[in-house]
């Protein structure tokens, strides 16, 4: 990986646009914690019968209003926030997770080794979105329930492609000459097995966040998200008033297909910036 | 022959293991599932006996015991909410799921891999570029924010096809639309890359030295490109033959996902756990035939 090489298109336009997606968000979250309400009473967006279905651009509502009456715009911005929480946190835990047993299954002893590709293979196999159901329907919503749900149906993704970039690196002559030096288990995989592997799973983490994004916004859809303004629960009311009220369909569908397109392009272009071959 | 029995053998064992965690993680989930489906207005003696109508009073071994059993025996129990059997349940609501899950898969299948293996005979022309803008703009709207766009096109401002009222061959077209974007956008990238990866290998330098026709290799390397093609597809059609939980709610098509819907939210143990059960046999029963016509189509799979 040579340093020379030049930045492409998809990544100069996927981080324009989770540029501007970020910059979104810090904003509404400085306003609703530090200028529209406190640390204690944060601002949340308030329903109002007398304002219902305003369509957007009119009555001094930007992108008009919900169901509630709510501002759509504040809603959306609300929901912005809550997919990206959850889009990083889960996405921390399930690749801490997933690159830990993945090298464990990779280098660990033999029993360790078949029984973290078992657990993965069996995992792996299933839509995630099936196990997110079930665990959700099972342990309730809640914000770390969802938390759970998604990053044990999320890890088995980073685990395979752990494995995979360990077991070529460990074969790398750089790494050898590390074990016959006597460097421990530990230091190898912190010092010299991980910073090897991060540049390709970098590019699966970033995917993944938008997987889970897709993924918490569908479970709110069937009603089994964690919160009242995650984005898939906003779609499901917006279907309610489908035709009286298109424009709330539209905004909240090309909103969400913005961010999750910003993260694909960045995606795809780290691949193409990572990928050896090019 | 000996291949084919481990392989049937692994297969019961991945649905004995999933039924077994289906088993676990319904028991062992927080709360009582029998104050959940009768409220917490439900007195004492109602909670009893459908604790114990449920087999729930029984010590976990002797419930898994049961559990097992009646599932090696294909008695999945009955419905708490619809009284009526989850097998009866399973079948009535297949048909709609597996027409939907047919055709559509058949259609990307088709379109998605004639799309992606043409952008990737036309690299970097126009075509690919288009090509490739376009499918990730349609990986980019989740099923449940491109079926709202196409019912707003289609049918409130074209007017053209009509949203719910599943039965009637019209209606069929706006579900099939709406799962065929995406199932082929994905193999439109997935035939694209692999077709891009076969062509820089040395036996397709040779037939290009040879001076054979460039339409000529794009059909052999084609061939190279079908089973993991082939892999893809299948994933799909396990995925989408589970239910499509969210289309099939939107487009209000009484199928598998609908019903795992309604059991969810009714909090129906049984129906949810039959639906499952059903998929996991699916899954495997998909998986088993691909490797098997996998080594029919790619012999170095086998050694």
């Amino acid at each position: 990986m040579s340093t020379s090489k030049k930045i492409n298109k998809e990544i100069f336009f996927g981080s324009s646009i989770l540029g501007l997606y970020l910059f979104w968000a810090i904003g509404w979250f400085v306003y609703s914690y530090f200028i529209g309400g406190s640390f204690d009473e944060p601002f949340f967006p308030r329903s109002n019968i007398s304002t219902e279905l305003i369509s957007p651009f009119s009555e001094g509502y930007f992108l008009g209003t919900d169901l509630y009456g709510r501002s759509l715009f504040q809603v959306l911005s609300a929901g912005l926030c809550y997919s990206l929480g959850i889009g990083l946190t889960i996405s921390f835990f399930s690749a801490g997770i997933g690159i830990t047993i993945g090298y464990l299954s990779a280098v660990g002893p033999k029993f360790l080794r078949s029984f973290c590709d078992l657990t993965t293979n069996l995992i792996f196999i299933f839509p995630s979105i099936l196990i997110a159901i079930l665990v959700m329907s099972v342990s309730g919503q809640s914000f770390w329930g969802l938390v759970f749900a998604l990053v044990v149906t999320g890890w088995p993704g980073y685990a395979r492609i752990s494995r995979g970039e360990t077991l070529r690196v460990m074969s790398l002559t750089y790494v050898e000459s590390a074990k016959a030096v006597g460097v421990g288990p530990f230091r190898l995989f912190a010092k010299i097995v991980l910073p090897a592997i991060l540049p390709f799973l970098l590019v699966h983490i970033v995917l993944g966040i938008s997987g889970v994004i897709i993924s918490e916004a569908s479970l709110g859809f069937l009603g089994l998200g964690g919160s009242e303004y995650s984005w898939g629960a906003l779609l499901s009311n917006a279907k309610t008033v489908l035709l009286e009220a298109p424009f709330m369909g539209i905004v909240l569908s090309l909103s969400m297909a913005g961010l999750i397109i910003g993260l694909n392009l960045c995606g795809d272009g780290l691949r193409d910036y990572f990928d050896p071959k090019s | 022959m000996t291949k084919f029995l481990h392989r049937l053998s692994y297969s019961a064992f991945t649905i004995f293991l999933a039924v077994t965690a289906l088993f676990f993680v319904i028991r062992m989930a927080p709360g009582d599932p029998v104050e959940k489906i009768l409220g917490p207005e439900a007195t004492f003696e109602e909670i009893t006996i459908l604790r114990n109508q449920l087999g729930l009073d029984k010590a976990i071994h002797i419930q898994y015991l049961n559990f097992i059993k009646d599932v090696g025996t294909g008695n999945l129990g009955d419905s708490l909410y619809k009284k009526e059997e989850v097998t009866g349940l399973l079948k009535k609501h297949m048909p709609p799921t597996i027409i939907l899950a047919l055709v559509s898969v058949t259609l990307s299948a088709f379109f998605g891999t004639a799309l992606g293996i043409w952008a990737g005979f036309k690299r970097k022309k126009t075509f690919d570029n288009v090509g490739r803008l376009v499918s990730l703009i349609a990986l980019s709207f989740p099923i449940f924010s491109l079926a709202p766009l196409l019912v707003i096109i289609f049918s409130i401002k074209l007017n053209i096809l009509p949203v719910s009222e599943w039965g009637e061959v019209k209606h069929v077209f706006l579900p099939i639309l709406t799962l065929v974007i995406p199932l082929s956008a994905v193999l439109m990238r997935v035939s694209r890359n692999k077709y891009l990866e076969e062509i820089s290998v040395p036996w397709v330098q040779v037939l290009e030295s040879k001076g054979l026709a460039p339409f000529q290799i794009l059909l052999r390397v084609t061939k190279v490109c079908l089973p993991t093609i082939l892999n893809v597809v299948a994933i799909q059609l396990s995925v989408v033959l589970a239910g499509t939980m969210i289309t099939e709610t939107i487009f209000d098509i009484p199928g598998m996902g609908m019903l795992l819907f309604e059991g969810i939210q009714n909090r129906d143990y049984p129906v949810v756990q039959g639906v499952i059960i059903y998929s996991t046999v699916i899954y495997m029963l998909i998986y088993f035939i691909v490797d098997f016509l996998n080594e029919k189509i790619d012999p170095r799979i086998n050694s």
